[in-house]
């Protein structure tokens, strides 16, 4: 499915049913962004989905020293971005995922594996994504209690929000407010939140 | 059910809960101005039809602080819009009176064999089970009003006003209306007057029962002009002509241009001792009074009250002994024979110099004025009896009571020959009744006809019609048998407590009575009405009498009519 999508961000690194972490060149950390939709794919036409909930930069012994150092030089800067063996970290949140051409908005059977491949999405999978269902794969963002769930999901809608404006439905966003604000009415500071961060999308 | 072949098909709301003791609880899905406390709205459930009343409007959150927080100044207005369309909601507190069986979904197979068991059609029951959650709930349209209260057919199904909101026609069954008492009562000024003379001519138009109407103020029968706005008023007589019979009490009535059909006088001897005793207070009489009244019946029978007034007082003659005694003609003889107290006979003679000073109590009639008005009732004719000048608080209370007694026994009688076998049905009566605080008062409403004929319903076909502005000085016994109530605005809590009194639902009513708007407002309820409702009440002006009267319009007034007859009408006289 979706073929098309070839922007490789980054391979895996662990991954459980709920969640997977990629890594990547820190020279090559352009492309991902916070709350941007990305896939997996597996043999038999298993497509994992997830949303980028953390990206995550270590730091090891070197760059210890040299941070704790009087000034760096340029070079070692440059050097420490093209050739160090330690990845950047991305944290994908597992959101859905596709068979038979089908999308669903529960947990995949299984997760992704090492060293398998993750794509961003282009608009028109965030399109097909966001469109399958009825915003159900909301739940697993707003089951996050260790992260940031509004500004996830701001970064998200705020994507969706774009490329449906373009290329799929116009009443999507306000669908997806109003599915907020459902899901979240007992929770009067959690709303207020995500209400707060949405509004710094007008 | 058929929500697409509505008017207007769009709910206002879905039920979300309650029940047949507390109201039932419906979440409004439009703005709560578009719905209004008195609302009649239907709901669909299950093959049923259910009717009831908005009794109140309640705003609600899901969280009191999303209601305490101005999010709408903090939100972009579309996400203000969203969160408060979830989060802030109006809840109607409907209360269910009626329901209707419908049956499965027209045109489907169930619905052809529900139809073999139910070839009839169905009729709205009293509520005994309320609809499932989430029902829609929608206004009710002129088709469902038509359905509970009946489609006008200018005759008994009659057009009383029209819901607040949307103006579809209510309707009064003048038929129900008059099987038992009923009562319209209205501070002053709220058009009380104007819903009386509206609903009397809808029941002389309907002509099924004749109505006798004691017309304290005179404003039945002749044309008038409005308090309020100086424009002419018509009366019953114009519109009526010979269907009226105006009677004045006394031989000079006068009705302004019209002339009285007849004239009522009473005779002395039509007076009897409980009549004078129902006057005790007005007539300011000592306990004493009862005794030398059943003295005076003992003596004189029928005619006490003629001879006990032409007795003369103080009068004194010589007996042969030369000693001044009371002359034989002196009330003081009397009694000495009598063994009365003397004190208390003069006492009661100067009372009663009242009634003999009445212009239409007298010793020995021209007219039968009396048999004259039975007669003209029983034919079918319509009596308005004017107190013209005798409008003392007094003469009410004799006459309307004297009169109703008269005919409340004959009226007994026919029915009671018609139950043997040896009449034709009495025809229904009814007698209509202002200021009727003053006749059924807790004091007077145990010797007054009034009450008897209030309790006995229509066993004798005489019923009542009260208006009055103070229902709560009427004694809650009688209030309580009243079938019909139309009430306009009322601002004492203890009238609006005493239209309500015996009704279910009062604590609902309550809030709607209290509420209604102080002129041209009414609220219907009781026996006679399949479920309370409040309507705008028709206006009672010409246009009223051409939807009324149609094409067969009578001449305006007694004077044009007689115009075109060819006669001057002031040469009558």
């Amino acid at each position: 499915m979706s073929g098309e999508t070839k922007i490789l961000i980054g391979k895996l690194l662990r991954a459980d049913n709920r969640a997977f972490v990629a890594g990547c060149r820190t020279k090559e950390l352009v492309a991902p962004a916070l709350g941007a939709l990305c896939k997996v794919r597996l043999e038999e036409g298993l497509e994992i989905y997830g949303l980028i909930g953390n990206i995550i930069i270590n730091d090891d012994s070197l760059v210890r020293q040299l941070v704790s150092g009087i000034s760096i030089p340029t070079e070692y800067t440059e050097d420490n971005r093209h050739n160090r063996n330690l990845p950047v970290e991305i944290s994908v949140l597992c959101v859905g995922f596709g068979q038979g051409g089908k999308i669903f908005h529960r947990l995949p059977p299984r997760p992704p594996l090492s060293l398998d491949a993750l794509y961003l999405c282009d608009d028109a999978e965030l399109v097909r994504f966001t469109s399958a269902g009825r915003y159900g794969y909301f739940r697993h963002i707003l089951r996050l209690d260790d992260q940031p769930v509004e500004e996830i999901l701001t970064a998200h809608l705020a994507n969706a929000r774009q490329a449906h404006a373009q290329h799929g439905r116009a009443d999507w966003y306000t669908g997806a407010c109003q599915e907020l604000i459902v899901l979240l009415r007992d929770d009067y500071e959690g709303l207020m939140n995500v209400l707060n961060a949405l509004a710094e999308l007008e | 059910m058929d929500t697409i072949n509505r008017a207007n098909p769009h709910p206002i709301g879905y039920v979300v809960g309650g029940g047949l003791e507390a109201n039932l609880q419906v979440r409004l899905t439009v703005p709560p101005q578009e719905v209004q406390e008195g609302s009649f709205v239907v709901i669909d459930s299950g093959g049923w039809r259910f009717y009831g009343l908005v009794t109140d409007l309640q705003l609600g959150s899901t969280n009191p602080r999303f209601a305490d927080e101005q999010s709408e100044e903090r939100l972009p207005r579309h996400l203000a819009e969203l969160l408060h369309g979830q989060t802030l909601f109006t809840n109607l507190a409907v209360m269910p009176v009626l329901m209707l069986e419908r049956g499965p979904e027209p045109g489907a197979e169930e619905y052809r064999l529900w139809k073999n068991q139910h070839p009839e059609e169905t009729q709205p029951v009293p509520v005994k089970t309320v609809p499932s959650h989430h029902s829609p709930v929608l206004l009710a349209d002129a088709a469902d009003i038509a359905q509970i209260f009946g489609e006008e057919n200018n005759q008994e199904i009659f057009r009383i006003g029209y819901t607040r909101e949307q103006g579809h026609p209510v309707c009064l069954n003048l038929e129900k209306f008059v099987k038992r008492s009923s009562g319209i009562f209205g501070t002053t000024g709220s058009g009380k007057s104007f819903l009386a003379r509206m609903i009397l001519a809808g029941l002389i138009h309907a002509d099924r029962a004749s109505a006798l109407i004691f017309d304290m103020h005179n404003e039945y029968g002749p044309d008038s002009t409005s308090s309020d706005t100086g424009a002419e008023v018509p009366g019953l007589k114009g519109k009526f002509g010979a269907k009226i019979r105006l009677a004045g009490l006394g031989a000079r009535t006068s009705f302004g241009k019209l002339n009285a059909d007849l004239s009522l006088e009473i005779a002395q001897s039509d007076i009897t001792s409980e009549d004078v005793l129902l006057l005790s207070q007005a007539l300011n009489l000592n306990e004493t009074a009862p005794i030398v009244l059943s003295a005076l019946e003992r003596d004189f029978g029928q005619d006490w009250l003629h001879e006990f007034l032409s007795m003369e007082t103080g009068t004194t003659v010589e007996d042969e002994n030369g000693k001044s005694v009371p002359a034989p003609n002196s009330v003081e003889a009397w009694a000495a024979v009598g063994n009365v107290h003397p004190k208390s006979a003069l006492a009661l003679h100067q009372r009663l110099q009242r009634l003999g000073k009445t212009a239409y109590l007298i010793a020995d009639p021209a007219t039968r004025g009396l048999e004259q008005i039975i007669e003209d009732l029983e034919h079918g004719k319509h009596v308005i009896l004017s107190f013209g000048k005798s409008n003392t608080e007094l003469d009410y209370l004799l006459v309307t009571n004297l009169i109703t007694r008269k005919i409340r026994d004959h009226w007994g009688n026919s029915t009671e020959n018609f139950h043997a076998g040896k009449g034709k049905e009495p025809r229904p009566l009814v007698v209509v009744v202002e200021e009727a605080h003053k006749l059924l008062n807790r004091e007077m409403a145990s010797q007054t006809i009034f009450s008897t004929i209030a309790r006995e319903m229509r066993k004798y076909y005489v019923t009542l019609l009260i208006i009055d502005q103070r229902p709560s000085q009427i004694y809650d016994e009688v209030m309580s048998q009243l079938g019909t109530r139309i009430s306009g605005s009322l601002g004492d809590e203890d009238d609006i407590n005493a239209v309500l009194s015996g009704l279910p639902g009062r604590g609902a009513l309550r809030g709607l009575l209290s509420k209604l708007q102080a002129k041209e407002e009414a609220l219907l309820l009781g026996w006679g009405v399949p479920m309370p409702i409040p309507i705008r009440s028709r206006r009672y002006d010409n246009d009223f009498w051409k939807e009324l009267l149609g094409a067969q319009e009578s001449p305006k007034t007694i004077e044009e009519g007689n115009k075109v007859l060819g006669f001057d009408s002031n040469d009558t006289d």
